[in-house]
């Protein structure tokens, strides 16, 4: 079996498991936000049942609209707040202390390898990679999680993502998955698991890795998931105390399919162009495309390791004074990294404004919302009509290298020009 | 379990944030439920006039018990359930696609209403044609065509149990009731 079907069969009590079979699996962690956690409270309320099944599972993150933009935003978190001191849940991240969610889960050390992860929200998909299977659900649903713990799925057979060769800077693992969007296109993995192998997923950090787990629900996919290795036991040793047993793919695991990717296939530096994140051409095929906001941060890429790549294209120069550029660290402990190596600096010197760790201009939640005609290039992961505002408004996703570039012209740039 | 019902014909790629976006996700007071399916009814597809893929007079014209009849990709994106709430409380009481993206699949069930991925099965309906739906059976007829099509869906054994019961939350609740009648008995 894959790794991903060894952790359902496990879950499930099963010694063996195949693709479609439907199987009924134990939740490990189950996680709101405050887009959806009013929603599931009111849905939990409904079933008639006074306590969760097991609180010491359970983390709340507000991340979507925080600090509380208007008097419904801040209605919705006093519930969530509520919920939290009755049903004694101590995993709860209040504004200042954690981030983005998918972020903080990770770095909180919340997703163990070989476990299940649930959480209203489909880029739940970002803690396969740590090994795990993640993946996102309604609030219905997460209500009768809070009640029984479990959790139907439709085992997914595996699509193998193998890549081999070593990104080279200002190229970065964005690049790469925009091209492998662009290969499965929007649908190619419906029902399906991506697991992401190769040399030069070996290479790279967790943060770049996260990018790939991130953006697999893109592709349709059910969950994205990437075997741990000692990058990922040394991630986790400050972060968990907690015992876990690592579980690997079976050398005889049957894929679905295998895609092979080498780092040289990526040219130049990527973008998808609206509305879709599989709309993938070279940076070039658009260069000259006017922004109005360029926006670095999200769970796909607002991880320090961005914000360095950003601030070494920055550094010393001054953004375009018709852009509204606008940064925001996945969380704090990035945050706060960011502040120790000066990048924040950097940013303020060259004409950003730096928000709070939060999801920002993702969606359209909180700051950064995009006007009529308005047209933004976003480190983020959805281009979707009217994702971030008006329906006529445009996104265009990229690296933070690229954004970043983009941000001094106020037009779509190569970052290799700057680098 | 039958359902019948006239068809509005959608196009491909129909996605969460034209079914619901996200300025109206702040809105809606859940814990007051008649004002929230008010609010999440009226928010639904209200720019579909910018996109191609929603006929023209769906909003205007939508009435209770009609089905969709789509393209490939329905429900891309996020997990948001308004998107398919606000098509049930719109009157839609399933969903029949090309394809259907997984999260969005789930959610519009979990509310008590059918949807079904079916490859192909848009080019065999127009928008206005009758619809019957036999869910035990794995049967889709359309009745203004005269034709039936047989279907095969990946779903728990309980799925249309839980339809039957009215969706996920009452049917929780009513195994619950089950459940404490049983030990009552005892």
């Amino acid at each position: 079996m894959t790794l991903v079907e060894k952790i359902l069969a496990k879950k499930a009590g099963k010694k063996v498991v195949r693709p479609d079979q439907i199987v009924e699996v134990s939740v490990d962690r189950a996680m709101i936000h405050d887009a959806l956690g009013a929603h599931t409270i009111a849905r939990f309320r409904e079933l008639g049942v006074e306590k969760v099944w097991d609180p010491t599972r359970m983390i709340v993150v507000l991340d979507h609209y925080v600090p509380n933009k208007d008097i419904d935003t801040a209605k919705k978190c006093l519930n969530i707040k509520k919920f939290v001191l009755e049903q004694g849940i101590e995993n709860y991240y209040e504004v200042g202390k954690g981030g983005i969610a998918h972020q903080v889960l990770v770095e909180k050390g919340h997703v163990l390898p070989g476990t299940t992860l649930v959480a209203v929200d489909s880029h739940t998909t970002t803690s396969g990679v740590m090994g795990a299977f993640a993946t996102g659900i309604g609030v219905d649903e997460m209500a009768v999680v809070f009640k029984a713990g479990k959790l139907w799925e439709r085992v997914p057979g595996t699509i193998r993502i193998n890549v081999e060769g070593k990104l080279k800077p200002p190229l970065m693992s964005k690049d790469l998955m925009l091209l492998i969007l662009k290969k499965l296109g929007i649908s190619g993995a419906l029902f399906k698991s991506l697991q992401y192998t190769g040399s030069a997923i070996k290479r790279m950090s967790i943060a770049s890795r996260m990018v790939l787990t991130n953006m697999a629900i893109e592709s349709g996919a059910t969950n994205g998931i990437i075997e741990p290795d000692w990058k990922t036991l040394e991630f986790l040793k400050s972060r968990t105390g907690q015992p876990f047993a690592v579980i690997r793919s079976d050398p005889q695991a049957e894929y679905v399919e295998t895609l092979e990717f080498q780092t040289d296939d990526i040219r130049e530096p990527m973008v998808a162009v609206p509305p879709r994140p599989s709309n993938a051409v070279g940076v070039t095929e658009v260069e000259g495309t006017k922004v109005n906001q360029a926006f670095i941060g999200s769970c796909t890429n607002g991880r320090l390791e961005d914000l360095r790549m950003a601030a070494r294209i920055l550094k010393g120069r001054k953004v375009d004074r018709f852009t509204k550029v606008i940064v925001i660290p996945a969380s704090q402990e990035v945050l706060k990294g960011a502040l120790a190596e000066g990048l924040i600096a950097t940013f303020v010197e060259a004409g950003a404004v730096v928000g709070p760790p939060t999801c920002g201009p993702c969606m359209e939640a909180h700051m950064g919302i995009l006007g009529p005609g308005e047209v933004c290039i976003s480190s983020a992961n959805r281009n979707f009509q009217g994702r971030v505002g008006d329906v006529t408004a445009k996104i265009y996703l990229a690296s933070p290298a690229t954004v970043a570039a983009s941000a001094l012209k106020g037009r779509i740039s190569d970052p290799r020009e700057f680098f | 379990m039958e359902l019948r019902g006239r068809v509005w014909k959608f196009g491909k790629d129909v996605d969460t944030d034209e079914l619901f976006a996200g300025r109206f996700m702040m809105g809606g007071d859940e814990t007051n439920q008649s004002q929230y399916q008010d609010f999440v009814a009226r928010s639904g597809l209200s720019d579909v006039g910018h996109r191609n893929n929603v006929p023209r007079d769906f909003l205007a014209k939508v009435r209770k018990g009609d089905v969709i009849v789509a393209g490939e990709n329905f429900g891309i994106g996020s997990s948001r359930q308004q998107a398919a709430e606000t098509l049930k409380f719109k009157g839609v009481q399933a969903v029949v696609a090309d394809s259907i993206h997984r999260i969005f699949f789930r959610n519009f069930w979990n509310l008590g209403c059918p949807a079904i991925d079916f490859a192909g099965i848009s080019a065999e309906f127009e928008t206005g044609h009758e619809i019957m739906i036999n869910l035990r059976q794995g049967t889709i007829r359309n009745l203004t065509a005269g034709r039936e099509f047989g279907f095969r869906l990946i779903i728990p054994s309980w799925f249309i149990d839980m339809v039957e019961a009215g969706g996920l939350i009452p049917y929780h609740r009513s195994l619950r009731n089950v459940k404490s009648k049983k030990k009552s008995a005892r």
